[in-house]
């Protein structure tokens, strides 16, 4: 019992601490040094829980709460100086602000300077250790943020937090391998099986024919459709399997095949990709874009990505590769954000090479690319423009070598093409929860229209959902252009539009998804990388996280008829219960009576009923697809919803960039200036600086509530704030406002 | 208590203080985390069991091996026959040879099994392996394991030292030796050393008869646990039934005598009413097997075997004529006979075995007798286990984990003993990793395996860390980390080793037959090539896949003597530490009497 004495003391502490904030003006009138005084507290107390520090009362308590941060450094483990702990506290905890005003209103009726140190001492070590309250709703933060957030705290307390990103893509390679023992699509389901034996079938087909007859060899047999970074990966894959086995993909004959060997095999080859690929490319995303965030958001973020769940089911269960498009895609990306424009085209062509869904990206990258030559101005911007164009016409020649000419007739082009893009096939197909599919319910669009028409219609759609954003972009890109000349390297740094980028991907692909032709449920997967992205490092109760988290678990939920057909129920349930652990997700916590949390809750509450539905009642003999009919219903009411939220945020984290309307000189003023200064070489970390003294200056200027959101939104992306927190008290509050 | 009472008069508070629709929500979810604390779980400690929960859920459709048969078959027979014949019936080969304890367990677990599906409890339904079989009996070994989980958190509830105890107890609840044998290949062990570390927590708090109410019951549900019993027997005896300065204790003598008893008599009390103790006595202890399991435990009868294989093909090399037992030769050369008997070296009878185990669990049981605190009594389990591993008769592998789990007890006492923990945890660890030989589980026990060794190493190791004392420990220390380090280079053999099998074999095949006949030659004479080369190939080509398989049980030979040579020196440390090493060191465990 002795080790435990100091903890009771504590809670007697608090307990007697109860009784001062329920009567907050009581404790205003008396100050807290009269307060102290009172009969209920006796003078000692400060002198004991001071020097005792709560982390040591928590890691010697019985409690179970082993993985609580000290409540002193919710966010990190840095040194926090005096002035910013107290407007941490006040902006965190609205019982401690009230009291820390009143303490700032003694201070100034006294005008004794001592004094007022004296009272803001207290009134901090009250808001730290003494209010109850306010401790409580610490630690239940604390202790609510989630498995990840509390495995990495406990990590770094521990002195591990090297062995943190290591040990996290050995668990989530761990996980995937898990998902691989089960079952697959097409599982022994001749004569066609699934998107396995078509990804199987590719490897043998490339490994046994020459070029010429990849994309024609047998086409009613899982004819390759992908373009030819696929047929090259598989080739690859085909050669290094048949040195363990040469039956597995033996010429026709290996069809079908599904030996335990071949299935590990194949299962391997998805791991490993993915992490040559994919992990390497989240990795360096939360080491680029949030370069400025502490190493615990970073670790968070690099935990959120890999655990998502909709990619671990279909690509390690459904068995899919669509991890490499998509690392790809985020490989551009963060050659993006760190200014190498050149490689960041070639990256996402090879995203595109390797499947062309990468295409729902394309608006957005391309009208980023051109936005950046527009920031730079006539000079400097089609400079950048030319040698862009050159390097993504070098890239995509690169790709179709063997397909062009002195290596092939003209004619062999077509046919990768014709297989690539296939308009001949119909609107959507089974069912998938995008616009066609969903309003095809009461409007039956096949019935109503040609199928070049509702091409077209879809076409035209699909372009007015991307415009927005792509609009967005051009034209902040255009209003803060840069006058005169860049300054050395200004040309390689990004931009200051680069914020955008990710809601820009996001509606562009989800208006790809919701209104083009010919979509799989699958694709949902594309929407959900740029969202994803976002979420790192969102605050647990902000509308981001809220919409992030929900669009990813009805996106799962969405593919649920796929999972069930490929046996994949279990991991559906195993993978969403993990990840939404992890990262701490509970719908109860976003902004009370809000609309992301009334939609969540009516949201979950459907697919729970649907689910349960399924489970007891079977479908009536006339709709035998009611329940993915219903699943649809239910998920495309919330893409559109998010589709609109992603223009709704992009344009304003555009008018917090450039403001609203009005002439950017000033703007551009404040983003020079630090440049100019003194003539040095410019780091990358400084202009990081100053794009962002661009948006506060933006931000600053117009004022209002607006703005200011919508700037805190960039900068809960990482990059607008900078590597410099110190200076930017207020963005820098609500950054760790998620401890 | 005054925790709960600062907490219930804040929560008043609390309540008190809201009243904005806000603070509703707040009050609505910390009622629900009170209500949670109230059975004393923490969020982190939620969140180990369902991410370990996830983890076994996503190995729902792994390889298992036939012991998930064997108990659904023991299912079958007790839900379907009654207990007359439970011992007696022979439908399957999977007879029942588990304590009545167990089979009362599997009938309790028949019932809900024949609600989901009849089929699982039919006795003739052999081989049933139809997802619903499979899929409910998982979970049971999920479920039944939430007994460890819940004994570990109250082994922290309690401990001098509960950030050590913590990682402790995380560290035994993921356990990989629970993963590889429960999860995956399947048994209950999880909820088998619940019990133990039940019995063990209750030795700890004080409670010496439930302890020991606890060991008796434990026995009755697996019997291995006998390794284990003469701890049990001196350490009651010593500080329960005789006072500290030697008087017996009447009272507590004969409450617990009554008590053990009890318990066996609500055991075996049907058997001796129906007067089936020989049959079921005869089924639990078959003495008709040989000294080595078929892989062979890493225990020093490993090293014995491959002594004498190695002097075998010494003197066969020399061509010395030193009388070779004949049986000798062509036994135990492939590793998977059930009878070991020795080319060269004298045979092992089962008495020998016994005499050994007993000598030197008798020197542990000394030192238990002179000082029967907590901390030696857990030291001396450890032993006693350790000491019927390495030199009982036809030890499983499976019985490492009697030694790894009250040895991971003392893990965080000194570094002496975290050492020995970590040297027998990875010997021990990787001695299990040939239960499961498929390639897609490999992968799985191998990453967690050393996700697991670097979360226990890391977050244990400085704890304890004691500067070296002398130079024979630096000396020590550089023998241990060269052993470390020869699991990369085994491991890399053992798994590249059949698939270097197979291409051979595979060539070997292949080649002779694609020279010979050119490719081009018609159907006819390519079948008459093929026959004609058969006889060259057998003596030819055939020669080095010969010899390959004549190596099939290499690997397995070699992880059993390399992790064989760790345990029996883990033994020697764990050994020393506690015979001589006590009294110079007091570390944190010294504090419970």
């Amino acid at each position: 019992m002795e080790d435990r004495q100091p903890f009771p003391l504590a809670a007697q502490l608090r307990d007697e601490d109860i009784t001062k904030p329920s009567s907050p003006s009581n404790s205003s009138r008396n100050g807290p040094r009269e307060r102290a005084n009172s009969r209920h507290e006796p003078v000692r107390l400060p002198e004991i829980h001071a020097p005792t520090p709560r982390r040591h009362l928590l890691e010697m308590s019985e409690s179970g709460q082993w993985l609580r941060t000290p409540p002193l450094s919710p966010t990190s483990s840095r040194g926090v100086s005096p002035v910013s702990h107290f407007s941490f506290g006040a902006q965190q905890h609205p019982r401690s602000r009230a009291s820390s005003t009143f303490s700032a209103g003694g201070h100034r009726s006294h005008s004794a300077s001592l004094h007022a140190l004296l009272a803001l001492d207290n009134t901090r070590r009250v808001s730290v250790v003494g209010d109850p309250t306010s401790a409580r709703k610490r630690v239940k933060e604390d202790s609510d943020g989630g498995m990840g957030r509390r495995c990495i705290r406990w990590m770094h307390k521990r002195g591990m937090k090297d062995w943190i990103a290591p040990g996290a893509i050995g668990a989530a390679t761990l996980i995937k391998w898990c998902i691989g023992l089960g079952s697959y699509s097409g599982h022994a389901t001749p004569p066609m099986f699934g998107d396995y034996e078509a990804q199987r079938h590719w490897m043998e087909l490339t490994l046994h024919k020459p070029f010429s007859e990849w994309y024609t060899y047998d086409l009613q047999y899982w004819g390759l459709d992908y373009p030819p970074l696929t047929a090259y990966v598989s080739w690859i894959c085909g050669i290094i399997g048949s040195w363990f086995e040469p039956s597995w993909f033996a010429l026709d004959k290996s069809r079908g095949i599904e030996t335990e060997g071949s299935k590990v095999f194949m299962r391997a080859s998805v791991v490993v990709i993915d992490a040559m690929v994919y992990v390497p490319a989240i990795y360096l995303f939360v080491t680029t874009w949030q370069a400025s965030r502490s190493k615990r958001t970073q670790n968070l973020g690099l935990l959120t990505l890999l655990f998502q769940p909709a990619l671990l089911l279909i690509d390690f269960g459904h068995f899919q590769y669509n991890s490499v498009m998509l690392g790809l895609t985020l490989f551009a990306v963060c050659a993006f954000a760190t200014g190498r424009d050149l490689l960041g085209a070639f990256c996402f062509v090879l995203s595109l090479g390797f499947k062309q869904m990468a295409l729902y990206y394309a608006p957005a990258v391309g009208s980023y690319l051109l936005g950046k030559c527009l920031f730079l101005g006539p000079n400097h911007g089609s400079r950048l423009f030319i040698r862009l164009a050159v390097v993504t016409t070098l890239s995509f020649l690169l790709l179709f070598i063997p397909f062009i000419p002195p290596f092939a007739p003209l004619s062999a082009i077509t046919h990768p093409l014709t297989r690539i893009f296939p308009f001949n096939r119909g609107l959507f197909e089974d069912k998938v929860a995008n616009f066609w599919c969903a309003s095809n319910v009461v409007f039956k669009w096949k019935q109503w229209a040609s199928r070049d028409a509702l091409v077209k219609l879809s076409a035209s759609l699909t372009a007015l959902g991307f415009l927005p954003s792509v609009g967005t972009l051009l034209q902040v890109g255009a209003k803060l252009r840069l006058k005169g000349e860049p300054a050395a390297g200004q040309a390689d740094a990004h931009t200051p539009i680069l914020p955008l980028l990710p809601y820009a991907l996001f509606t562009s692909s989800m208006s790809f998804f919701l209104f083009s032709f010919q979509v799989h449920e699958k694709t949902i997967l594309l929407p959900l990388m740029p969202l994803t992205l976002l979420l790192c490092g969102a605050p647990l109760n902000s509308a981001m996280f809220g919409w992030a988290t929900l669009v990813n678990n009805v996106a799962v939920f969405s593919m649920w008829p796929l999972l069930k057909r490929d046996g994949l129920g279990l991991p559906y349930v195993a993978t969403l219960v993990l990840w939404n652990r992890l990262i701490g997700y509970n719908p109860i916590r976003l902004p009370s009576k809000s609309f992301i949390q009334l939609i969540s809750f009516a949201v979950y509450t459907a697919a729970v009923t649907l689910h349960i539905a399924e489970w007891l009642i079977t479908p009536p003999q006339r709709y035998p697809d009611i329940f993915p009919v219903l699943n649809v219903l239910i998920c495309t009411p919330v893409f559109a919803l998010a589709w609109l939220w992603s223009i709704k945020s992009g344009v304003q984290v555009g008018w917090a960039l450039s403001g609203l309307g009005a002439s950017a000189s000033a703007s551009v003023g404040a983003l020079r200036s630090p440049l100019e200064n003194g003539g040095e070489p410019v780091k990358p970390r400084d202009r990081k600086v100053s794009a962002m003294s661009a948006s506060a200056a933006a931000t600053g200027r117009e004022g209002g509530s607006l703005e200011g959101s919508a700037g805190n939104r960039a900068m809960s992306l990482g990059y607008a704030a900078g590597r410099r927190r110190a200076p930017l008290s207020r963005p820098r509050t609500t950054e760790s406002g998620a401890p | 208590m005054q925790r709960q009472a600062s907490m219930s008069s804040m929560s008043s508070n609390h309540e008190k203080a809201s009243s904005s629709e806000t603070a509703n929500d707040v009050k609505r979810t910390s009622k629900l985390t009170e209500w949670l604390q109230g059975w004393g779980i923490g969020n982190s400690e939620w969140d180990i069991l369902l991410a370990s929960t996830c983890l076994k859920a996503l190995l729902f459709p792994a390889y298992r091996s036939t012991d998930c048969e064997v108990h659904r078959n023991w299912l079958a027979i007790t839900h379907s026959l009654p207990l007359s014949k439970w011992y007696y019936d022979t439908t399957s080969e999977w007879t029942l040879d588990y304590p009545p304890f167990f089979a009362y367990f599997e009938k309790l677990l028949s019932i809900p099994a024949s609600f989901i599906d009849a089929s699982i409890v039919d006795l003739d339904n052999l081989n049933y392996s139809a997802w619903s079989v499979v899929a409910y009996q998982r979970t049971t070994v999920i479920l039944t394991e939430l007994v460890l989980g819940a004994v570990l958190l109250r082994f922290i509830r309690g401990s001098v030292d509960p950030t050590a105890q913590r990682v402790i107890s995380t560290s035994l609840f993921l356990h990989p030796g629970f993963l590889i044998v429960d999860h995956i290949h399947f048994q209950y062990n999880g909820f088998m050393f619940g019990i133990m570390l039940w019995s063990i927590l209750m030795a700890r708090n004080g409670n010496k008869l439930a302890s020991g109410v606890l060991f008796a019951i434990l026995l009755n549900f697996k019997h291995i646990y006998m390794y284990l019993a003469p701890a049990y027997f001196i350490y009651l005896l010593r500080s329960f039934c005789l006072s500290p300065s030697g008087q017996v204790q009447i009272k507590n003598f004969l409450s617990l005598a009554n008590a053990v008893i009890g318990v066996f008599i609500a055991s075996l009390g049907p058997f001796i009413l129906l007067g089936q103790i020989p049959q079921l006595l005869s089924r639990l202890f078959p003495f008709t097997r040989g000294l080595n399991h078929a892989y062979w435990a890493p225990n020093a009868w490993a090293l014995v075997t491959a002594l004498d294989r190695v002097l075998l093909k010494y003197l066969k090399w020399t061509g010395n004529a030193v009388d070779i037992a004949a049986p000798g030769v062509a036994s135990t050369s492939r590793g998977l006979v059930g009878d070991t008997v020795f080319a060269v070296l004298p045979n092992v009878k089962p008495i020998h075995t016994f005499a050994v185990t007993i000598a030197f669990q008798a020197i542990f049981l000394a030192k238990l007798w002179m000082n029967p605190s907590y901390k030696s009594f857990v030291t001396a389990l450890t032993l006693c286990g350790y000491s019927s591993f390495l030199f009982g008769w036809h030890v499983h592998e499976k019985a490492v984990l009697l030694v790894l789990v009250p040895l991971s007890l003392l893990a965080a006492e000194r570094q002496a003993y975290f050492r020995t923990f970590i040297l027998a945890s990875v010997a021990g660890i990787f001695s299990l990793f040939p239960l499961l030989f498929t390639p897609a589980e490999s992968v799985v026990k191998v990453v967690y395996s050393a996700l697991w060794l670097a979360f226990v190493y890391k977050s244990l190791s400085h704890q304890v860390y004691e500067f070296p004392k002398s130079l024979s420990y630096v000396i020590i220390d550089s023998f241990e980390k060269a052993y470390f380090a020869g699991f990369i280079p085994l491991l890399l053999f053992v798994s590249a080793f059949p698939l270097f099998v197979h291409r051979t074999t595979a060539a070997a095949a292949s080649v002779p037959a694609s020279v010979a006949c050119p490719p081009s030659s018609d159907m006819g004479m390519g079948m008459a090539c093929t026959e004609a080369n058969t006889t060259i190939l057998d003596n030819a080509a055939a020669g080095p896949a010969a010899a390959l398989s004549q190596l099939e049980f290499l690997p397995l030979m070699l992880t059993s003597v390399y992790c064989a040579v760790g345990l029996v020196w883990a033994f020697c440390r764990l050994g020393f530490v506690y015979l001589k090493g006590e009294a110079t060191y007091q570390g944190q465990m010294s504090r419970i009497g």
